[in-house]
């Protein structure tokens, strides 16, 4: 396996910071609210992809781009980065606020995601279904994660979360429930993963099926033992579902046989 | 200690109308013996040499049709269960008799109690049970059970996966009965990439869901999923109740608060004419169940259990021998005092029923009645006795 080394690549709205590991096929990974973390399935991954994990402007410290201030210049963002450094489609994969902006990035850029992969996205929240905000690590563990021995150290301190968090709320604009994301759904064309934790406590249980709905190729899987927070609940399932969709396409389905 | 974090939470549907203070309810099971053994078998499993088809075919006809009469005779539910590889039963695969059932009865619930979800394909369950609620008109009561310990050596399962299949498999029926759309699953033990199961259950958003517990670990698990509790083969009333208090208290913890129509509780029963002919009765019947079909169960328990983990701990285990070898070695007498079977007359058999109710705050019991090899008049004299003699004097506890 890769180890991750940091890029930059200069954008016409500002600099976007990049890790990259592995060879294969690009795959553009947009990380969570949290910030970047690297999970064991983007490990994983970087066997057989081109793992490339931009730092959304504005976290880990990384300059905010005035010009860019909602998901939907963030998936503009990622597509001039795609066209400039990629040069093709490539596969994406989104982590709950990166889900979100995946799901920008296909609705206004089809022609550049070859496969899309949504864990747990966010932006079909329901104002009227207030889920309570943690005040407490603890608290907001029990509610990332079903299993929170899992969670990866936080290596930022309390500060840089605290800025990350503002970044993140600073591009949903008080935004929790993206109606007009909701319409051009069936815009999307690539073939799209929807991986949803069976013990989710973030996203409500709709946001799957809205996204199953309105998504014409797509395949909607529950993953058991796993809360929000998918890639480090259960990386093994994750991890080799997510490979076998991006590798087989929607021949995932269908099982292969077991080699001795 | 709970992990909140891991469960499946199934959603409660009471459909039935049976609550607080409602009547009793009762249900008809069979286990559908083999009664004509003349030995025991001393090794699991039972050689099946002896077996005769056109006996079974015969067996079959007079079984299925006492369960469907047990509609006529009062009952709210008629109850089958699976088990293999073994006399003590020829329902290797209750649906099927399930089927039967939904084309001869009309009204009363067909309880299946359960598919023994660890060792089956849950999709396959999930798709069978849909068609029996759908056949039926929604009278299907979904029974989900661990099994006992040989089961697992028929068909090839670790017994140390049972608990972790129980939970996956369970969470992965409720959602393919309940998800809008087609969806993908994955598991430990199971992987789905696709899933959509024609036709789902009748009953909205599903029909009512029974597991079985023997102890407090398995009661805290019903607890946590907001099940009705079965419980069979009681030792005494007092274990009994710690687990339904377990039950209870675990349950009320994810905003359920159980009935006593929750609490079911399955004993043999024998109800004759007299305290006498019932005890002469069942007696036999008893030495031929403990001493002859479940000989070989016993030493394929014995194998399990050393080897496997198929209990938390050891003192779980050493609670479910003991509880098996408590009943074999207790007399009738015994029996009937600590609450473990329902033997007598009429106005015995109301009375010890009222003790199950005031004792552990049952609202169902499940009469298994037929015992062994008891004669099968033995079983329909005891049906009318019941309609007769025994409901209308406890309907209303």
């Amino acid at each position: 396996m890769d180890t991750f080394e940091t890029y930059e690549a200069s954008l016409s709205t500002g600099p976007l910071r990049l890790r990259i590991a592995g060879q294969g096929r690009p795959l553009l990974h947009l990380h969570s609210g949290a910030g970047p973390r690297v999970s064991p399935v983007v490990t994983a991954l970087t066997e057989r992809h081109r793992v490339i994990a931009p730092v959304t402007p504005a976290f880990d410290g990384t300059p905010a781009h005035p010009a860019v201030k909602d998901f939907e210049a963030l998936a503009d963002l990622y597509a001039e980065f795609i066209e400039k450094e990629i040069g093709e489609a490539c596969d994406v994969m989104g982590e709950s606020f990166g889900g979100r902006t995946a799901l920008w990035l296909a609705v206004k850029h089809p022609a550049l995601v070859d496969h899309l992969v949504l864990e747990g996205p966010t932006g079909f929240r329901q104002p009227t279904k207030d889920w309570p905000t943690p005040g407490d690590p603890i608290a907001r563990d029990r509610m990332l994660y079903a299993r929170p021995e899992r969670a990866p150290n936080e290596t930022r301190s309390a500060a840089e979360q605290a800025a990350n968090s503002k970044a993140a709320e600073g591009y949903a604009n008080g935004i929790t429930y993206e109606a007009k994301l909701a319409e051009r759904l069936p815009e999307i064309t690539a073939r799209t993963l929807i991986i949803m934790g069976h013990e989710e406590r973030v996203i409500p249980i709709e946001a799957g099926h809205l996204l199953k709905a309105r998504i014409q190729h797509s395949h909607l899987t529950y993953v058991f033992g796993a809360g929000h927070a998918v890639e480090f609940d259960q990386p093994k399932l994750v991890g080799q579902l997510v490979a076998d969709f991006l590798e087989r396409g929607e021949s995932f389905i269908v099982r292969e046989a077991d080699v001795a | 200690m709970i992990r909140a974090a891991r469960l499946t939470l199934i959603m409660p549907t009471k459909n039935s109308p049976v609550r607080e203070g409602a009547p009793m309810q009762f249900t008809f099971f069979h286990l559908m013996p083999w009664p004509d053994l003349k030995e025991a078998p001393t090794e699991w499993p039972a050689p099946n040499a002896e077996f005769n088809g056109e006996r079974g075919t015969e067996l079959y006809d007079s079984y299925i049709s006492t369960m469907a009469d047990a509609e006529k005779y009062g009952f709210d539910w008629v109850a089958a269960n699976e088990h293999h590889y073994s006399p003590y039963s020829l329902m290797a695969n209750c649906n099927l008799v399930g089927a039967a059932l939904a084309q001869r009865t009309k009204s009363i619930k067909l309880a299946m109690l359960g598919n023994l979800l660890p060792l089956l394909n849950p999709i396959r369950v999930a798709e069978e049970y849909a068609m029996l609620d759908v056949m039926s008109g929604g009278r299907l009561v979904a029974g989900f059970v661990r099994g006992i310990p040989h089961e697992y050596i028929a068909y090839n399962v670790a017994p140390s996966e049972s608990r972790a299949r129980m939970r996956e498999a369970l969470a992965l029926i409720t959602k393919a009965w309940t998800e809008p759309e087609p969806f993908g699953w994955e598991s430990e033990h199971y992987q789905y990439r696709s899933v959509s199961i024609w036709p789902k259950p009748r009953q909205k958003p599903h029909p009512r869901i029974l597991l079985s517990a023997s102890n407090e670990e398995s009661a805290e698990f019903v607890g946590e999923h907001t099940a009705m509790l079965g419980m069979a083969l009681i030792a005494d009333l007092d274990s009994a109740l710690k687990a339904i208090e377990t039950y209870r208290r675990v349950a009320r913890g994810y905003g359920f608060d159980p009935s006593p129509d929750d609490i079911v509780i399955m004993q043999q029963a024998v109800i004759a004419d007299s305290d006498e002919q019932a005890r002469a009765l069942m007696e036999p019947a008893l030495k031929y169940f403990h001493g002859v079909l479940m000989r070989p169960q016993l030493d394929a328990q014995r194998i399990v259990l050393q080897k496997s983990r198929f209990f938390g701990t050891d003192t779980q285990r050493e609670h479910f021998v003991g509880r098996l070898s408590k009943l074999k070695a207790r007399t009738l007498e015994d029996q009937i005092e600590a609450g473990s079977v329902l033997c007598g007359s009429p106005e015995s058999v109301v009375k010890q029923i009222k003790r199950l109710r005031q004792h552990l705050g049952a609202g169902h019991v499940i009469l298994n009645m037929k015992i062994g090899n008891i004669a099968d008049g033995v079983v329909r004299r005891g049906m009318e006795l019941f309609r007769d003699r025994v409901r209308p004097h406890v309907a209303a506890l």
